[in-house]
């Protein structure tokens, strides 16, 4: 298991920390060659997370598109509404597994805090999710759907008071908690062996792609997309796929038109250490993290997976940047043309994928992951409207 | 003036307790920090830690995010780190502690000759684990600042033993399972194996510790466990809040050396 990509990853953390991320690793390399450990993910995979998902072919979004066809990895239709089960599923086994009674996890959107309080739940796991008081305003419904779940929400009021002010709370807690606790981190970002072991979780998204893709059209993809926050689903997505042709397209969110950098750490930050990662971070002349604005609470996040920022520089992967409002069309199209509410992660994908096609000619193909659902944002997209 | 390093082997040859307290960078307070060094100075300070701000402390409680907030909101930049640390080290051995970020933002080849010119003998990085340490020791050797490494409760005793023989001038043994904060841990974790196994390892090398040292009591708990000093941070600047000035350092230092020295004779 890489502890760096390229230059990029690592371990940052405090001592206390070490002890806990060597049994984690330690843990994780005994799991993955068990066969009951696997066999009883693949069984859970099928009959709790409802996997394989489908690979949809969006007719309707490629005619307005008229160039490319646009495919959906229909991530959105997991357990939970997102791909986030994929990981807390992997990652909850492997806590009982290590004996800890506790998970807790941070949480932007929302939609992994639901998902770690769903495997929380099946395995009688206690949990507790971090979540910044912005994100706990735009994406109410997530929040009570955790509690309904029997797990407990702790508002982080510290910072601007999301992503990653509830990363630097759960660190705390874990800190504190590290004998008792697994951390179920969300995203491919963290210390080793975090970005390895969720983007392992996550690749079951880019080897169903591949078989699906094959089954469908007899051949993998010419492009593959996916947003980015902290970039897991795109990781899941690129990571099985990295040693074929098919091109990548991580997708960033740019913020609102004509304000700052959004919360693209790729396209406009540069390489420093936030949350036990190098990677690329948004940051000022000095240092200090810098804050953040999205429209969609799980991309808004000042820094990325490791991994991502070496498929950057190596150039396997191209990664841009999309705005508010044009996420939002993107939004609406898939609503309109295919009968889907998309989350606002993935509708930075779509309204991307969407230009891509344009440019492409109609025997190409274009899978993007629908990494989740729209629920969570009706409020969001519907308060946008009214604008 | 001596380096840290000095200082604390020369308490530790004196069977001094070293008393090393912490003051965060602030603008806010750069035109009264020679009077609070100095009546640390006064109180038996023998180092003094000066804490760099940063927006995202991860090891850190309540009390110093708040200070690190106030500090960042005043302005603080890498400018004040460097005039702070030029008063400081004028009164008190003077290290700096930052998380990895800013210094490798401004890259080692400024950040760290900026502030072995001021006056700084040695370096602690909270979120430096030792695996990634190695580029940091061998840039900090080449400017004569002593990297302080970090041991903590749970760490393995073999790892312990590489940690005391990898840090230079002291090693901080963080005293519990915890953030930084005077608020009570649930446990007392009893810290003399891990004494004894850095002081059997590098026997030359003063063990400190920090976390949660906040009043005669804390401190001299420390000592029985075996350590050569302690660090007390978030009671100062739990109590600089409202004021930050020279009478807060004695009321919170003044007892705590007190204790120390009654240790020490």
């Amino acid at each position: 298991m890489p502890r760096r990509f390229g230059p990029y990853g690592g371990a940052f953390v405090p001592e206390t920390l070490v002890p806990a991320l060597s049994e984690l690793e330690r843990e994780w390399r005994a799991a993955r060659r068990d066969p009951t450990f696997r066999a009883e993910l693949r069984r859970l995979s099928r009959t709790l997370a409802g996997r394989p998902t489908p690979l949809y072919f969006a007719r309707r979004l490629t005619e307005r598109a008229r160039g490319a066809q646009i495919w959906l990895k229909r991530e959105d239709l997991v357990h939970g509404g997102a791909h986030k089960f994929n990981n807390a599923l992997g990652q909850g086994l492997l806590a009982k597994r290590m004996g800890k009674p506790r998970l807790i996890a941070e949480t932007g959107a929302g939609q992994h805090g639901v998902a770690t309080a769903m495997i929380g739940a099946a395995l009688g796991l206690e949990t507790e999710v971090y979540m910044g008081e912005v994100d706990m305003e735009r994406q109410r419904p997530n929040v009570l759907r955790m509690e309904l779940l029997g797990a407990k929400v702790r508002p982080v009021t510290s910072g601007q008071r999301t992503l990653k002010d509830a990363i630097n709370a759960a660190l705390r807690d874990w800190i504190s908690s590290v004998r008792t606790t697994h951390y179920l981190l969300g995203s491919a970002v963290g210390p080793h062996p975090f970005p390895s072991i969720v983007a392992e979780f996550q690749s079951v998204i880019g080897r169903e792609i591949a078989v699906q893709s094959r089954a469908a059209f007899g051949r993998l993809p010419d492009l593959a997309v996916a947003c980015v926050g902290g970039g897991s689903n795109a990781i899941g997505t690129f990571h099985p796929l990295r040693r074929t042709e098919v091109e990548f397209l991580g997708v960033e969110a740019g913020g609102a038109r004509l304000r700052g950098a959004g919360a693209a750490s790729l396209s406009h930050g540069r390489p420093g250490i936030l949350h036990g990662a190098y990677s690329y971070v948004l940051q000022d002349r000095e240092g200090q993290i810098s804050e953040t604005e999205s429209i969609s609470a799980g991309l808004d996040y000042a820094g990325v997976g490791p991994e991502h920022a070496w498929l950057k520089d190596s150039g396997r992967a191209r990664y841009i940047a999309v705005h508010d409002d044009d996420a939002l069309r993107a939004f609406h199209w898939l609503a309109r043309d295919e009968g889907i509410l998309p989350a606002l992660e993935p509708a930075h994908a779509l309204f991307a994928a969407v230009a891509e096609a344009r440019r492409r000619p109609p025997h190409q193909r274009i899978v993007v992951t629908l990494s989740g659902r729209g629920d969570k944002d009706l409020e969001v997209v519907g308060r946008a409207a009214r604008r | 003036m001596l380096r840290v390093a000095e200082a604390l082997s020369l308490a530790r040859s004196q069977e001094r307790a070293a008393l090393v307290p912490y003051v965060m960078v602030d603008r806010g307070r750069t035109r009264r920090l020679r009077s609070v060094v100095q009546a640390a100075l006064e109180a038996g300070a023998s180092a003094l830690e000066l804490g760099f701000p940063f927006s995202d402390p991860i090891a850190d409680g309540p009390i110093l995010q708040a200070t690190a907030d106030r500090a960042l909101s005043n302005g603080t930049d890498w400018s004040d780190l460097v005039e702070s640390v030029e008063i400081a080290s004028g009164i008190l051995p003077t290290a700096v502690m930052s998380y990895a970020n800013p210094f490798w933002r401004h890259g080692f080849d400024h950040s760290l000759p900026s502030i072995a010119r001021a006056g700084a003998s040695g370096l602690i990085v909270p979120d430096l684990s030792l695996e990634e340490a190695r580029p940091w020791i061998a840039a900090t050797g080449r400017h004569s600042i002593d990297l302080v490494l970090l041991g903590a409760p749970g760490v393995s005793e073999t790892r312990t033993v590489r940690l005391a023989r990898a840090t230079r001038g002291f090693l901080y043994l963080v005293a519990r399972y915890g953030t930084t904060g005077t608020a009570l841990s649930a446990e007392r974790i009893d810290l003399t194996p891990i004494v004894r196994t850095a002081h059997r390892a590098a026997p030359r090398t003063p063990v400190l510790i920090g976390f949660g040292i906040k009043d005669p009591a804390t401190a001299a708990q420390a000592l029985a466990y075996g350590a050569d000093g302690v660090i007390v941070a978030s009671a100062l600047e739990e109590r600089f809040v409202r004021s930050f000035a020279p009478a807060t350092v004695r009321r919170v230092l003044g007892p705590i050396a007190r204790a120390l020295r009654a240790r020490g004779a």
